[in-house]
């Protein structure tokens, strides 16, 4: 089947034909069984192709990509360390490794200028760099208010040991992530402290990540 | 506590809006260097970038397409400025990286050929269900030009102006191209 407006049915379909002419395929339409059948199959076409879903790979990309971008993959973390915790433990290992790092920085700070580890003494760490970006970024206070705001809203679900200890540990958090800003605002160029603070930030936000989904899987 | 329905909705729109914002925030993480929080975004879209590519190219190119578009993300992410949603943003990386590889694909495959003939092939199979293609891979039977015209219109929602930008072309050879796509397509859908 093809007439002259058989090759329209899409513009019309989607809207685009001009008012004169759309008027005019319209009467066509009315008149014409087998233009009426191309379009409805047409819009049929369309339906199902935004209603395709999106298939992952058969086969994992990460460990390829981790390679090519010089990360480690969480899997090949996994796999070396099958322990699972829940959010009190998450919490209390966040707060003993910001006991431990904020001890390393108070420390570090007590030694003489001269023998701190500076920007050209320390290796950067791959991972964690350009510490300002998390400091200065409004998208990282976003994210934090935002899990706050879920996390309080969500608070009366979790039972209260595991509120008391949450809040506890993001207040000494908070205080690991003061004391370290402190630090930086005298002496800008230290690598390390710039990684103790953007760890600190870091696991901030992941603690609050986990608790604010722990609230929100209970309601 | 007793929840009502109004704060149920209201706390799990504050959740979704938690996700998005963590999300952001991955994307600061990732910028600076941290493979974890990219690994995390990875995992969210690999599923779209991946069937894109596949739609795009056939299945033969997408796992290679994927991970170019990654690997090109990650170098690329100190770019992303949030105007848009990172998805956004990642899903116009992925159509770039996947057009810019459309001429050595095409060229391999012997696929450019964009004539009525063609489509009529795709059209014209036989309706039995031993040889009735899926209508995923129909689509990938298209001709180059057909086919990444209609999944950029009908399946990811790009407008015509958008696509002929993309591809080189005028906006009437999107249309056209999108029509006959459509018309081929009409006897997969069972």
């Amino acid at each position: 089947m093809s007439d002259t407006w058989t090759n329209r049915l899409s513009e019309y379909l989607d809207g685009e034909l001009p008012e004169s002419e759309r008027a005019t395929l319209e009467a066509h339409l009315r008149a014409c069984a087998d233009c009426r059948a191309t379009l409805e199959q047409l819009r049929r076409v369309v339906a199902r192709a935004q209603a395709l879903d999106d298939t992952p790979p058969t086969t994992d990309l990460w460990p390829a990509i981790a390679r090519h971008v010089g990360v480690v993959s969480l899997d090949a973390r996994r796999a070396r360390r099958r322990l699972s915790f829940t959010v009190p433990q998450l919490a209390a290992a966040a707060v003993a490794l910001t006991l431990l790092s904020a001890g390393s920085a108070w420390l570090l700070l007590r030694r003489p200028a001269g023998a701190r580890p500076s920007q050209s003494t320390t290796t950067p760490s791959p991972i964690l760099t350009n510490v300002g970006t998390y400091e200065a970024n409004p998208r990282y206070a976003a994210a934090v208010a935002s899990l706050e705001r879920v996390l309080a809203q969500g608070r009366s679900r979790l039972d209260t040991a595991t509120v008391r200890v949450i809040e506890k540990n993001l207040g000494i958090i908070d205080r690991a992530i003061r004391d370290a800003q402190s630090a930086l605002a005298a002496d800008p160029a230290n690598s390390y402290l710039n990684l103790h603070l953007a760890q600190e930030m870091r696991r901030k936000l992941e603690l609050l990540r986990q608790a604010a989904a722990l609230a929100g899987a209970r309601t | 506590m007793e929840l009502t329905t109004p704060r149920v909705a209201t706390l799990r729109r504050d959740l979704d809006q938690a996700t998005r914002d963590a999300e952001t925030a991955d994307v600061a993480l990732a910028a600076s260097g941290d493979g974890r929080a990219f690994e995390r975004l990875y995992r969210s879209h690999v599923a779209r970038i991946h069937s894109l590519a596949q739609r795009m190219t056939g299945e033969d190119h997408a796992d290679d397409l994927t991970q170019d578009v990654f690997v090109r993300a990650w170098s690329k992410l100190s770019t992303f400025r949030g105007e848009a949603a990172f998805g956004t943003w990642l899903h116009r990386l992925a159509v770039n990286v996947i057009l810019a590889r459309r001429t050595t694909l095409g060229t391999e495959r012997g696929r450019y050929d964009d004539s009525e003939n063609v489509l009529d092939g795709v059209a014209s199979r036989p309706h039995t269900a031993e040889l009735s293609l899926d209508f995923e891979a129909a689509i990938e039977r298209l001709p180059d030009g057909a086919r990444q015209v209609f999944v950029l219109h009908d399946i990811e929602g790009y407008r015509h102006e958008e696509i002929a930008d993309l591809l080189g072309i005028v906006p009437g050879t999107s249309k056209s191209q999108l029509h006959h796509a459509r018309m081929a397509l009409r006897r997969h859908l069972e």
